[in-house]
């Protein structure tokens, strides 16, 4: 049962290659005896495209008997694979000239690109998540946010009447209100980088030599509230581009399809009386 | 120096009667009545005398021709005894669900799972009007304020149906009370004139405790009608020829550890952050002699071992399983160098055990065991006192899962679970596909939260988790809540759900929620003085749906699993995977 994960994907990997390794020799067979080759795999790729897509229906359907989405994944992932190895047979391993099939093509390398990005991603970013620890559902993010930014606000205004300084009120509405305000430091969460918290901590250490011991405490509990909320923010940037990748590779997709339907389209078009004879 | 600002009496043994009005007629009238004229006083100590008992702890009803007074199936924290009148048992294979107030979900065909895609209401927490009334075959009485489910059409039931009439004076209802398993038959009252007498387990356990004569007889109906079964049942037991197994049950001590209703208790406690072992009550304690071994008939024990000032989970034992049988195996085999036992036995929420003597094990049952069945003696290593792992002595999945998440696993309850949902959170992207493929095949309605206390990379997700042991079940006063009769689930029939939150209060997992019927206009379906109709609601496992749970099956990263976590292995196999 142990490292079950590797021997599935090292066996599928393996699988993979093979029947790759078999359309290019087929083809290469093929090709001197078929006029049209570029038919039958640009009909092939289309099934592919097909089947790839029909992952996205299968999810919009979870009560019909259509097996595990978790299987689909690992077809939507391999066979993915598969449909590049097709698509250099049926354009015979080279970038193609029209804008047309260019952007065809491009669009088909950045469908395919977003969803390798998309699948390591979505097998890193859970553990750093987890790491992290703070677990949030992220529906309830914007109202834990509006809680602290609540009780921050409300510890720097009292401690304007408690101390009869507005140092804390000062730091709270140059530094803090922001921050508090709605999610911050995006992509240093992204790439794991703590050099904006560093900066809000120092800058912490550095007016509570001015304070007394009591508003001291007070800072401390801001200062506890912040750190919250960078754990948030953390799970925000995240978890959003979790779900965000999946806005550029679905539209995408459907983009790509649109093109590909005018491309069978124009192919049968121009090719009457130039592509079949009996 | 703190300052005490109020003072409050402090919680008593009769603070909650059964019946706030006990009265003292009645209770005279049930003093003159046997078994109780019987029984004598001075056995009860002074602090928990037997008119206090019963005012306390019993109440009478009375139940007209028809009633329903339990349920086969149902979970009961109550014992009952006939006062006046007289009931009848339903024999097996007992009654149909349909007239018990049930309704067994049926898979959809194929047509019914497509159909979903146009036909699911739009309108959230829909119900349908069959859903708003009673079911077909049982109808609602208020007398009292008790919801009372009665048998239609009695003559024809009789007919169909065997039955056995028990009449003043005799039990029933006892076995299930005490030893927390579900009631095997179903009993209804046979005149209009039917008077019982409800116990509920805390008198019971008193009275049997201080009268030998009740429980003499109790223990008789047990041995008779439970214990010799539960024994054929456990393999340890198999090889025994009947006079051996006679006299074993003769030797055979049942015991009731805990609280019945633990649910309550543990969620003030684990609100408060009160839970710890070592407040748990001991059944058999490390560093004692092994003088019998402990079967644990229901519920659930911690087998713990001391590890610093505290005490750390080894595992936790649930139904079938034992205790102290190595050492007592080991001290059988070596009789010169015997040993103590080697860990405690602390009861978590309520346990009820079996406990056979050591010398009846030795004498009896291990000559004959075949060795397969007997565990190995306890190793030189395992029992240096100066090892510090004490989960190395398990070797099993104990130590497979590590101490956090047995700990995680044991302190939370969720070993109650038999399909618990149990989240990889370094597998789980948060994409909630889960969460919509539950609410799809739900009318829109999702009936979990994927939220939930976790350990490490394991989240185990506010569900239901069809427990070994529902707590929910009890009190149920239609048996809306019940089991499915194909894969024992637990399953909610909203046509005889009357909305009293009972189950939603008991569950200790929070994974039943009361929302509001509303009807096809999307508009809240009220009573005539216009309250809200509440309906209990609670993951079904997709009972109704081909291919099983939804979640689980629309889990694209192999996060989300539905586990029986009675099993640890299972639970070991999937962190190992």
């Amino acid at each position: 049962m142990k490292n079950a994960f590797v021997v599935r994907r090292v066996s599928s990997g393996l699988v993979t290659l093979v029947v790759a390794a078999a359309l290019v020799v087929l083809a290469r067979r093929l090709a001197p005896q078929l006029r049209n080759l570029s038919y039958l795999s640009g009909w092939l790729l289309l099934a592919v495209m097909l089947f790839l897509t029909a992952y996205n229906a299968r999810k919009k359907l979870p009560f019909l008997p259509l097996g595990k989405s978790r299987t689909w994944l690992q077809l939507h992932a391999y066979v993915g694979w598969l449909s590049a190895v097709i698509l250099g047979i049926h354009v015979g391993w080279r970038w193609p000239g029209g804008w047309f099939e260019w952007t065809l093509e491009a669009l088909y390398f950045v469908v395919a690109l977003s969803g390798v990005a998309g699948m390591l991603w979505s097998r890193f970013v859970p553990r750093r998540l987890t790491a992290r620890g703070g677990e949030v559902l992220f529906e309830r993010i914007p109202v834990i946010r509006r809680a602290l930014q609540d009780k921050a606000e409300d510890l720097a205004l009292k401690s304007v009447a408690a101390a009869r300084s507005s140092a804390i009120a000062d730091f709270y509405i140059g530094y803090l209100a922001d921050f508090f305000r709605s999610p911050a430091n995006y992509w240093h969460h992204l790439v794991e980088t703590r050099a904006p918290w560093n900066r809000i901590e120092a800058k912490f250490d550095d007016l509570a030599r001015f304070l007394d011991p009591e508003q001291r405490k007070v800072l401390a509990q801001i200062s506890d509230l912040a750190r919250q909320k960078d754990g948030l923010d953390y799970q925000h940037a995240l978890q959003s581009s979790l779900k965000l990748w999946l806005f550029v590779h679905v539209p995408l997709t459907y983009s790509l399809l649109l093109f590909t339907a005018l491309h069978v389209v124009l192919v049968h078009g121009f090719s009457i009386g130039a592509g079949f004879r009996p | 120096m703190d300052t005490v600002h109020f003072r409050v009496e402090r919680p008593g043994r009769w603070d909650n009667p059964f019946e706030p009005e006990f009265p003292d007629a009645d209770l005279d009238r049930l003093l003159a009545t046997a078994p109780f004229s019987g029984m004598q006083a001075d056995a009860f100590p002074k602090t928990q005398p037997l008119r206090q008992i019963l005012r306390n702890d019993t109440r009478l009803l009375r139940f007209k021709k028809g009633e329903i007074v339990v349920r086969a199936g149902d979970y009961g924290s109550s014992a009952f005894m006939i006062v006046g009148g007289q009931v009848r048992v339903a024999l097996p294979p007992g009654l149909p669900d349909r007239v018990l107030g049930r309704r067994q979900p049926q898979k959809r065909g194929l047509f019914r799972t497509i159909a979903q895609l146009w036909s699911n209401p739009k309108v959230q927490e829909y119900r349908r009007p069959d859903e708003l009334k009673p079911v077909q075959g049982a109808a609602h009485a208020d007398d009292g304020g008790d919801v009372r489910v009665f048998l239609q059409d009695v003559p024809r039931l009789l007919d169909e149906h065997k039955t056995a009439v028990i009449g003043a004076g005799e039990f029933f209802g006892e076995l299930a009370a005490l030893s927390r398993m579900p009631r095997t038959a179903t009993v209804f009252a046979d005149s209009d004139d039917t008077e019982l007498l409800e116990i509920r387990w805390q008198g019971l356990r008193d009275l049997l405790r201080f009268d030998p004569a009740l429980k003499e007889h109790i223990d008789q109906v047990y041995r008779k009608n439970a214990l010799q079964n539960a024994l054929r049942a456990i393999p340890l037991f198999q090889h025994l020829s009947e006079t051996d197994l006679q006299r074993v049950m003769a030797e055979t001590q049942f015991g009731t550890y805990g609280d019945y209703e633990w649910s309550g208790d543990y969620k003030r406690l684990a609100k408060s952050g009160q839970l710890a072992p070592e407040r748990e009550p001991v059944v058999a304690q490390e560093g004692d002699y092994p003088n019998g071994v402990y079967i644990v008939r229901s519920g659930f024990a911690r087998l713990a071992k001391k590890f610093g000032s505290g005490q750390r989970t080894l595992n936790y034992l649930g139904a079938g399983r034992f205790f102290g049988l190595r050492e007592i195996v080991h001290n059988w085999r070596n009789p010169a160098s015997t040993i103590a036992s080697q860990t405690s036995l602390r009861v978590i929420g309520y346990t009820h055990t079996l406990f056979i003597p050591t010398a009846v094990m030795e004498s009896i049952v291990l000559p004959g065991a075949p060795a397969a069945l007997l565990p190995v003696p306890f190793t030189a290593d395992e029992l240096d006192e100066d090892d510090d792992d004490p989960l190395k002595e398990q070797g099993g999945t104990g130590s497979r899962v590590g101490p956090e998440l047995l700990e995680f696993l044991t302190s939370n309850r969720f070993f109650n679970g038999t399909a618990t949902m149990v989240i990889d959170l370094e597998r789980c992207t948060r994409c909630d596909d889960c969460v919509r493929a539950c609410a799809s095949t739900h009318e829109n309605n999702p009936r979990f939260l994927r939220h939930g206390p976790s350990s490490g990379r394991v989240q185990v997700a506010q569900a239901c988790m069809h427990c070994t042991d529902p707590v929910c079940m009890i009190g149920c006063p239609t048996g809306a809540i019940h089991r499915e009769a194909a894969q024992g689930n637990v399953v909610i029939n909203q046509s005889t759900c009357i909305g009293c939150s009972t189950c939603s209060n008991q569950c200790p997992y929070e994974a039943i929620r009361m929302v509001e019927a509303r009807d096809g206009d999307g508009a809240f379906v009220t009573d005539r003085e216009l309250r809200p109709i509440l309906k209990a609601t609670k993951c079904d496992l997709c009972l109704e749906q081909p291919g099983g749970p939804a979640c689980e099956r629309a889990c694209p990263h192999d996060a989300l699993k539905r586990m029986n976590l009675t099993n640890l292995g299972e639970l070991a196999d999937w962190l190992e995977r």
